[in-house]
């Protein structure tokens, strides 16, 4: 599974992060995210691209899961 | 990497909300704001500068506590609490942010009006607010450069929560100062432009465009001529017609404007909607969700202004505005690329600011800061064009912008 980290970045980089994570198709792909921008920036992106996605909200951060 | 789509569910939900925003900005021109300025982050806090620091910075036409500013955050302050998106965070190049924020100010006053301002003009029929968007998208082409070599200003950590309320708490007290200032009356040290004041002789004649004199105290209106105590003509009937009524003076009831100011808080919070940032996603990451925002903003200003038979096309004659269409270019092309180096416009800022992001709150204090510079320094605008410092401190800006997106390149993990 790739993993990208974009907590505390600013726009459009967790975007720019996932984007570059998802060049070479991986089946599945976990974002961590810290604000509910870049959350809702990169699950939008992530179901553009075909993936399923689902996001596990902690206290912290959000984990978007994307598969395909 | 497989095919993605370029426009996806989103593009409707940001561009829902730009055709709202829109149509509110026209809607509050309509109940007294000054034209094509229904909504306009920097000339808001302008004004709001003028408020606190127009005695000595010269704006005593620009001087008002705008209630959209306090409802905007208020408004996204609620919507991010009861999403659960209020996170108090930050430490992301706060004094770049400050002055990131500041030359935003200074270079959307040179163009008049910021980058939400732009596409509002556009919807009155404001042809010369091309010039401004031609600027905003060179400055994003810029913005792109710089991102794509590796610009960053570094991640923003959890703060203690108290350092995410920096900006309710602003909003708060500016809401104090506004209905102390409503219905009490103003602070001494406070500039307040009168409702609906025209600067007859700036600084000595003031009236109001109801006929009531405001200055001097003991001057009275006969046939249109303004007449002092002792019989002398102070101004002439022409010349009390032919003055403009000031931008301050001009504003929809407080809460109307508030109300509105909220409506747009919460529509902006939840759909991230940003006036610079689709065109910087269209080019940077193909995806043009964004972009929906601010057509929607121009379709919706636009149908609503020619309801209101607001809707004036063409180049002369424009609502705080000039044509001097090299100096909008330059303006914004500078707002533009410090929009992009800041993380998105300056609405965006307040708005995350009002969901706990300090770096936020500071880009919006350096834009307070900046505005009050602009108008002491005489670098802003008028109608009749541009200041006579103005492109030597857009020459100062350019450097400085230029020093901040080439250097600031921290390594991100």
């Amino acid at each position: 599974m790739k993993e990208v980290d974009v907590r505390g970045l600013s726009c459009p980089m967790p975007l720019m992060h996932t984007k570059k994570a998802i060049e070479d198709d991986p089946a599945e792909i976990l974002v961590h995210a810290d604000s509910g921008t870049s959350k809702a920036n990169v699950v939008a992106f992530l179901q553009d691209a075909g993936y399923t996605v689902s996001v596990d909200q902690t206290g912290e951060e959000y984990k978007i899961k994307g598969a395909r | 990497m497989a095919e993605r789509r370029v426009i996806g569910p989103t593009a409707w939900l940001v561009g829902g909300a730009g055709l709202f925003i829109g149509a509110i900005a026209a809607w509050l021109t309509s109940q007294g704001n000054p034209g094509n300025m229904g909504l306009c982050i920097a000339c808001f806090w302008r004004d709001i500068a003028g408020y606190f620091m127009g005695s000595q910075t010269g704006q005593a036409g620009l001087a008002y506590i705008r209630p959209e500013i306090i409802g905007i955050m208020l408004g996204a302050l609620a919507a991010a609490l009861i999403t659960k998106e209020f996170r108090p965070r930050g430490g992301s190049a706060p004094l770049l942010r400050f002055v990131l924020g500041f030359i935003f100010m200074v270079a959307a006053l040179v163009f008049l009006g910021c980058t939400v301002r732009v596409w509002v003009r556009l919807g009155g029929g404001d042809l010369t607010a091309i010039w401004g968007a031609v600027g905003i998208v060179i400055g994003v082409v810029i913005g792109v450069f710089v991102l794509r070599k590796g610009f960053n200003l570094g991640r923003a950590k959890q703060l203690a929560a108290p350092l995410g309320w920096i900006l309710p708490a602003i909003a708060v007290v500016l809401l104090v100062f506004a209905l102390v200032t409503e219905y009490g009356a103003k602070p001494e040290w406070a500039t307040l432009t009168p409702a609906k004041g025209k600067a007859v002789v700036p600084g000595e004649v003031v009236v109001t465009t109801d006929g009531d004199v405001i200055k001097p105290a003991d001057a009275t209106l006969v046939d249109g001529a303004v007449v002092a105590a002792d019989g002398t003509v102070l101004a002439d009937a022409e010349k009390v017609a032919s003055a403009g009524a000031m931008p301050g003076g001009l504003r929809a009831a407080l809460w109307i404007s508030l109300l509105a100011g909220a409506a747009i808080g919460v529509a902006a919070q939840r759909s991230r909607f940003c006036s610079v940032g689709g065109i910087r996603d269209s080019i940077l990451v193909r995806r043009f969700d964004l972009l929906f925002g601010v057509v929607g903003l121009v379709i919706g200003a636009t149908i609503v202004n020619m309801l209101f038979g607001q809707y004036n096309l063409g180049f002369e004659g424009q609502p705080a505005a000039h044509n001097d269409a090299l100096g909008s270019i330059a303006a914004m092309t500078l707002a533009g690329l410090a929009a992009v180096l800041m993380g998105g416009c300056p609405l965006r800022q307040m708005i995350m600011g009002s969901e706990g992001d300090a770096d936020g709150a500071i880009a919006v204090v350096g834009m307070f800061a900046g505005a009050g510079f602009s108008h002491w320094a005489g670098l802003a605008s008028s109608g009749a064009g541009l200041g006579d410092n103005a492109w030597l401190a857009m020459a100062v800006m350019a450097v400085i912008l230029g020093a901040i997106a080439f250097i600031k390149r921290p390594r991100v993990a």
